[in-house]
């Protein structure tokens, strides 16, 4: 199997995991749409970027704007590692922050409601 | 019959000031009672480690206690939400450390009331007397920041002296909790579209407060974290 192909493949169910969250958040009104359209585009580029790795590289070595030597297995896994990381951190950043604004919004309010038992 | 008073919350947010809290919250009662609103001086201490909450009680003030220290923004925001909760019309909020003055405060109030603004700043920076060369520079530079990061103009984006309409209290929110809280604050009631003003006050620096102002440097954080705040909500909004 060409390892280009492979490189799409395995990064393909994180990508469509990361839209689809997306959307979701979207479609439960936590995501405006404008948001929800950035990180789409930002996604679909780093798909398209996936998908079509082999010709660009053909490309830019055809015409000599790279030496690089063609993707091999290691390189196929450490960018697969970058965007499984990416998409892990995106995911944990939300939920953390959503976990201290709810710390936040307690605090404060068990604050307001001693204040006013005393 | 006549009309009722205006409910006004005077908060001050308060971190180990309890040399000075007493006097600040008198000085705001004696200005107040001579006015036709309704008062109440609300200090929130945030998690003080000496007796900061006492000393505001013994000035006649309602207190809030933070169980933990969350910074100005945390303080800040606690108050808000107490005056909205507690039916307020409008809120006050200066520093604890006396370097507004009182009668600031209520001009303040007077001018909401007049031109309809929904969030007014006190700006020490229209009248810079008194001001040292290094708060000029520092304050303007974090008004020139927040007016390139958020779209925002105002000479004056870290005041402490601010005064919120009802509307204002019902739907301002903001997600940092640090003294960068000013900024974020000014960019939240813009996306509401609640109306932004200012108006000059005088900035009173006494050795005390001068010892308790903001260093300089930690202008840095404040832009490190607006910066911060400003990408990752280019995603989530």
């Amino acid at each position: 199997m060409s390892r280009y192909l492979l490189l799409f493949i395995l990064n393909l169910p994180l990508i469509i995991a990361a839209m689809l969250s997306a959307l979701v958040e979207y479609k439960m009104g936590k995501l405006s749409r404008k948001s929800f359209v950035r990180q789409i585009v930002i996604w679909g580029i780093i798909c398209a970027g996936l998908a079509l790795a082999q010709p660009i590289y053909k490309f830019l070595y055809s015409n000599g704007l790279t030496q690089t030597e063609p993707l091999s297995l290691f390189d196929v896994i450490q960018i697969t590692g970058i965007i499984t990381v990416l998409f892990m951190a995106n995911r944990s950043r939300i939920k953390l922050e959503g976990l201290e604004r709810r710390l936040q919004d307690l605090h404060q309010e068990l604050s307001i409601r001693l204040s006013n038992d005393k | 019959m006549s009309e009722p008073k205006v409910k006004i919350a005077l908060v001050i947010p308060a971190y180990n000031e309890a040399r000075v809290i007493r006097r600040i919250v008198e000085d705001l009662h004696d200005v107040f009672w001579k006015s036709s609103y309704e008062f109440q001086v609300v200090v929130v201490d945030d998690g003080s480690k000496d007796d900061t909450a006492e000393q505001a009680h013994l000035g006649g003030a309602h207190v809030i206690r933070h169980i933990l220290n969350t910074g100005s923004g945390g303080a800040t925001a606690t108050g808000l939400s107490f005056a909205y909760q507690s039916g307020f019309d409008i809120a006050t909020t200066s520093d604890a450390d006396g370097q507004h003055d009182p009668h600031d405060v209520l001009r303040g109030v007077e001018m909401l009331l007049q031109d309809k603004s929904d969030l007014l700043i006190g700006s020490r920076l229209i009248d810079k007397q008194g001001m040292s060369r290094v708060k000029v520079l520092g304050n303007t530079g974090l008004s020139v920041i927040t007016n390139i990061l958020f779209g925002i103009r105002v000479t004056d984006s870290q005041s402490g002296l601010r005064v919120f309409s009802q509307k204002a209290l019902e739907q301002l929110k903001w997600k940092t909790s640090g003294y960068e809280f000013c900024s974020e604050m000014l960019w939240r009631a813009k996306q509401l579209n609640l109306t932004i003003n200012e108006f000059p006050i005088k900035a009173i620096y006494t050795e005390y407060s001068k010892s308790k102002g903001q260093n300089n440097w930690n202008a840095v954080n404040i832009i490190k974290s607006l910066l911060r705040r400003r990408i990752l909500e280019f995603f989530n909004e």
